[in-house]
């Protein structure tokens, strides 16, 4: 209640004075929030952002990083709801997991992700592979439909590796099973030792460990997800770009484009699982001006030359993305239709897992 | 061959020099307090250094843990305690020497064979990295899954006093490491509805209540035994000489070490006894062994400090732990973002090196700041512990908040702490505990994974059947030894309370059983299954228990002789203990209340002033020291203080617990 009162009182003094007057973080701290542990991508996309925003922000305040993992990630984000203020000293580090516990229904989300307000957006791109000697050609999935028995890790259904089942079960592997609880190292690792048949990797990790194995030959593509643009359309992926999209291989199987429910959830999918990988957001209710502040900055760190030089090392090689169109981005991540859950539970029950999207 | 150099050189920058000596100093401090050890200073450094770079933090855990098995002889001399668990077998021929006269020589051929045995160890993990890759690419589930499971057996069988008692702690820890969101289906067992338990209890939380606080309660209960203090103490050069002329003497015991320590779960307990015995076994003249030998000391001592570096094998390749100092190194792994396996021989490989070197250099730091500063640094074993035990208990709080500045985790800390202080004084083996805790999702994963690529035909593939062979025979091999003696005494004052105990635990399994076993059967089999295992065990170790109490002539059976040796723990002071646990509680209120360093204050003044009202001077200079070297830390890592009720009312500074901002 204390809290609460606060809140209020700071949110009135903030609409009530600061509304005409300029933003200014001069002597300010602001704390950013990472649900997850140290070291992991989250917290390197917020480290490396963390002094460009201080440079381009009004004021120039201290940007501190502060950890709170635990809960897969529920207990940080459902801190930041409880104690960020909406007025621009707390900042929110979120990921694919965290709009997945949103989207999927976890009854221990306590947070309101599709209310706050998004500054930045970083995608990431999906690559599927297998091993050399269970495909033809690459692209070519064929062989692995007729196989009996396809293995590939899976965290957890509760998990965006979810979206895998899907896919998988949409381009016709019939034989498609998941080994359980393997994260992605521990499933690359059981890859290469010749115990799982299908791997996926996102972009880092793409290109130090399977790209050179593709030079080798023990490596084939199969696809990538594709990149989804403000627009819907779907193009291939600037690191393998012969390897077809999702959409290019569903229509090679089943002979249709891809479209109604299923381009609708793979909107969704593409939209938590690709769009919104990591991203930075403001407290609901946060006012516009400081929004727009937010988004400024952003809008020049992005063009500044310090980071063009570091960020594909650091980021990947795709675009950021700022601004009102992130706001819908995270919106469709996060709210998935009744449609798209049917679809999801639907595959969920075909593979007997007894966990289902809410 | 390139990282090799350059870990090198990445080692002798400035500030990784700094990290690596200052956890140096540490862990020489807790090995010099008798009873701490390496598990107990890891996870009071744990919850700091996850702010820092991984390679500085990789330094500042190594240093703790390299040269606590160098300055645990202190007490194992100068007192006749061992320091660590580790260094039981020095007391046998290092106290006799200091009762000699000798103490000066015991200690410098102590640490001369240490540091002997520490850089051997190095080398030798340096060496079987080379060819680590072809074997962790033949361990698929299946021999993963193979790998724990014996690992496991044998922290079960060695690491406790009585056999059976040894493997239920083992099954028991697993059982509470099911607690959580289940891997596979991701239902919740046993979380209570709360969100604090789906991730389990922090392994910094458990090592910390497992080992620390049973660790200070137990010195506290003991009063503590009268130092002999060093003073112008002469023959520190007869006992390098000494360790120059066991040469052979040294090589051979840090080869034992070594490949013991590379042996899952055998690594910390055992070690020293079986380079003694092999001591006793190969050398001409024994008649001195045992009464002030000083062989005696430079065997176990020597092997004690090379099974440093073979237990980083298991640890780093397979991220199966030894002891339970490991447990807590891969927890320190995991909260830097560093994974074990084929990685750490690839592209982690600088970062591997680097941990080696550390190991070295720590080993040579420690030996060397133990030789030349022999008479101060063993004044430490003159530190009253009721002055001391406070101090750690404030810097095990303020650890403890800064893993998730969660209120939860201190309930967790004293949970844990009670059940160490009960496993401890009722003869249950903790680390076995702590092992089968920190491998549960683990066990529950492979046998998921191994299942679904092999079934049940991983058993026949070489590598299983190699794996199971040694397991097997290491483990009659060491019973055998091990339980030559038995101490079931008649004089027992406490068996009562012992056989309640049983009882007690019989609660954990049986409520589980209760409470999970409507969910899906991939969620429920394993913590069930366990849970039956378990209950069948505590139920022969009940009965048993009672033969032995009344006497009953069934006890002339083998077996039940067998399972009967050591199943009550000899010294067992819980009563004093307990008493002291309730002052932590009483402490957490304080905080809860005004906040941590007010109640700080508070807890050292009150502690030290209720043991003793003449030290009411110390207890104040102490209490202030450590509130300026908390704010100190606390403003350069960006650490927080537990705020209190109070903070609610009043808006408190930072350095009171209020807000950092």
């Amino acid at each position: 209640m204390y809290r609460f009162i606060i809140l209020l009182l700071a949110g009135l003094f903030v609409f009530s004075f600061n509304a005409h007057a300029k933003v200014d973080f001069s002597g300010k701290t602001i704390t950013w929030v990472v649900p997850f542990k140290e070291g992991g991508g989250t917290s390197r996309f917020s480290r490396f952002i963390q002094p460009f925003l201080t440079k381009y922000l009004p004021g120039n305040p201290t940007i501190k990083i502060m950890h709170i993992p635990g809960g897969g990630a529920i207990k940080g984000s459902n801190y930041f709801q409880k104690n960020a203020k909406p007025d621009g000293t707390y900042i929110f580090g979120c990921s694919t997991s965290v709009i997945v516990n949103v989207a999927t229904g976890n009854p221990l989300v306590n947070y309101n992700l599709s209310a706050y307000k998004p500054v930045l957006l970083l995608p990431q791109n999906t690559h599927w592979f297998t091993r050399s000697d269970l495909i033809d050609e690459a692209h070519d999935i064929s062989k692995l439909q007729k196989r009996k028995l396809v293995l590939y890790g899976l965290k957890t259904p509760a998990s965006a590796d979810l979206f895998h089942i899907w896919v998988f079960d949409k381009i016709g592997i019939k034989g498609a099973k998941p080994i359980p609880g393997l994260s992605s190292s521990g499933a690359w690792q059981a890859f290469q030792r010749g115990e799982i048949h299908l791997n996926s990797q996102g972009a880092a990790k793409y290109i130090k460990n399977v790209k050179p194995q593709i030079e080798k030959g023990k490596i084939l593509d199969i696809m990538t997800l594709g990149l989804v643009d403000a627009n819907g359309n779907i193009s291939r992926n600037p690191l393998a770009p012969n390897a077809p999209t999702f959409s290019e291989m569903y229509e090679k199987v089943n002979g249709k484009k891809l479209s109604g429910d299923d381009l609708e959830a793979f909107y969704s999918i593409a939209a938590a699982w690709s769009q919104a990988s990591k991203s930075m957001l403001l407290p609901e209710n946060t006012p516009d001006d400081i929004v727009k502040v937010y988004r400024d900055a952003a809008k020049k760190m992005v063009n500044d030359s310090d980071f063009k030089a570091k960020a594909t090392k650091v980021l990947g090689p795709y675009p950021l993305t700022v601004g009102e169109e992130a706001g819908a981005i995270i919106k469709k991540a996060a709210i998935f239709s009744d449609n798209t859950k049917k679809q999801l539970n639907k595959v969920l029950k075909k593979h007997k897992f007894t966990y289902r999207v809410k | 061959m390139e990282q090799f150099v350059s870990a090198f050189f990445q080692l002798f920058e400035l500030t990784h020099l700094l990290f690596l000596f200052g956890g140096t100093l540490l862990g020489l401090v807790v090995g010099i307090l008798p009873g701490l050890g390496g598990t107990s200073g890891l996870a009071l450094v744990l919850p700091f250094v996850y702010s820092l770079e991984p390679s500085y933090a990789l330094a500042m855990m190594i240093g703790v843990l390299a040269p606590t098995t160098t300055s645990d002889t202190f007490p194992a001399v100068l007192m006749g305690i061992p320091g660590t668990a580790g260094s039981q077998a020095t007391v046998m021929d290092g106290f006799p020497l200091s009762k000699k006269g000798m103490a000066a020589r015991a200690l410098s051929a102590a640490f001369c064979s240490s540091l002997m045995g520490g850089v051997f160890g190095a080398f030798i993990l340096s060496i079987s990295i080379y060819y680590a890759i072809p074997i962790i690419m033949a361990f698929g589930f299946g021999e993963q899954f193979l790998l724990i499971i014996l690992a496991l057996l044998m922290v079960g069988a060695l690491t406790g006093e009585n056999f059976i008692k040894g493997i239920t702690a083992c099954i028991l820890g697993l059982i509470i490491g099911s607690i959580g969101s289940a891997p596979i289906t991701g239902d919740l067992r046993f979380t209570f509805g709360t969100l604090y338990l789906v991730e389990g209890v922090p392994i910094v939380i458990v090592g910390l209540g497992l080992f620390a606080l049973p660790e200070i309660v137990g010195l506290l209960d003991s009063k503590g035994a009268i130092a002999k203090a060093l003073k112008n103490e002469k023959g520190w050069f007869r006992g390098v000489k000494d360790v120059f002329k066991n040469w052979f003497l040294v090589l051979r015991c840090s080869s034992i070490g070594c490949i013991v320590g590379a042996l899952p779960g055998l690594g910390g307990t055992v070690v020293d006894w079986i380079a003694y015995s092999h001591l006793k076994q190969t050398s001409k003249d024994t008649s001195d062994i045992g009464k002030g030998d000083v062989r005696g000391v430079i065997a176990p001592e020597s092997a004690n400090n090379a099974k440093e570096g073979g237990a980083l094998i298991p640890t780093l390749l397979f991220g199966i732990p030894g002891s339970g100092n490991k447990v807590l190194l891969l927890g320190g792994f995991i909260l830097i973002g560093i994974e074990p396996g084929l990685e750490m021989v690839t592209t982690h490989l600088d970062l591997t090196y680097l941990m080696i070197w550390s190991l070295a250099i720590a080993n040579i730091l420690g030996a060397g700041l133990c030789i030349g500063f022999a008479s101060h640094i063993s004044k430490l074993t003159l530190v009253r512990y009721y002055i001391l035990a406070p101090i750690m208990i404030v810097l095990i709080f303020f650890a403890t908040f800064n893993i998730n500045r969660d209120w939860y985790d201190f309930v967790g800390l004293l949970g844990f702490g009670l059940i160490g202080i009960t496993f401890k004084a009722f003869g249950w083996s903790r680390p076995a505990l702590l092992i089968g805790f920190f491998l549960s999702t683990k066990v529950e994963l492979l046998s998921y994974q191994t299942q679904a690529v092999y079934g049940l035909t991983f058993l026949t593939r070489p590598v299983s059947i190699i794996l199971i062979i040694l397991c097997f025979g290491t483990i009659l091999l060491l019973l055998r030894q091990k339980f030559k003696q038995s101490n079931t005494s008649s004089s027992l004052k406490n068996k009562k309370n012992q056989i309640y105990y049983v009882l007690v635990l019989l609660i954990l399994p049986l409520l589980m059983i209760s409470m999970i076993s409507s969910l899906d059967y991939r969620a429920s089999l394993y913590p069930i299954s366990l849970c039956v295992i378990s209950v069948l065990l505590l139920t022969i170790i009940f009965f048993v228990k009672i033969i032995e109490y009344n006497k009953y002539h069934l006890l002339k059976y083998p077996i039940v002789k067998f399972v009967n040796m050591n199943i009550y723990e000899q010294n067992s002071g819980f009563n004093n203990q307990f008493f002291y646990y309730l002052s932590f509680i009483g402490y957490l209120i304080m905080n809860f209340i005004v906040g941590f360093p007010i109640a700080s204050v508070i807890f050292i003044n009150a502690f030290i002033i209720f043991h003793d009202k003449r030290d009411y001077k110390i207890s104040i200079i102490i209490s202030f020291i450590l509130l300026v070297i908390l704010w100190f830390l606390s403003y350069m890592l960006t650490l927080q203080f537990p705020n209190g009720l109070i903070g609610l009312l009043i808006d408190m500074p930072w350095w009171l617990g209020g807000d950092l901002n």
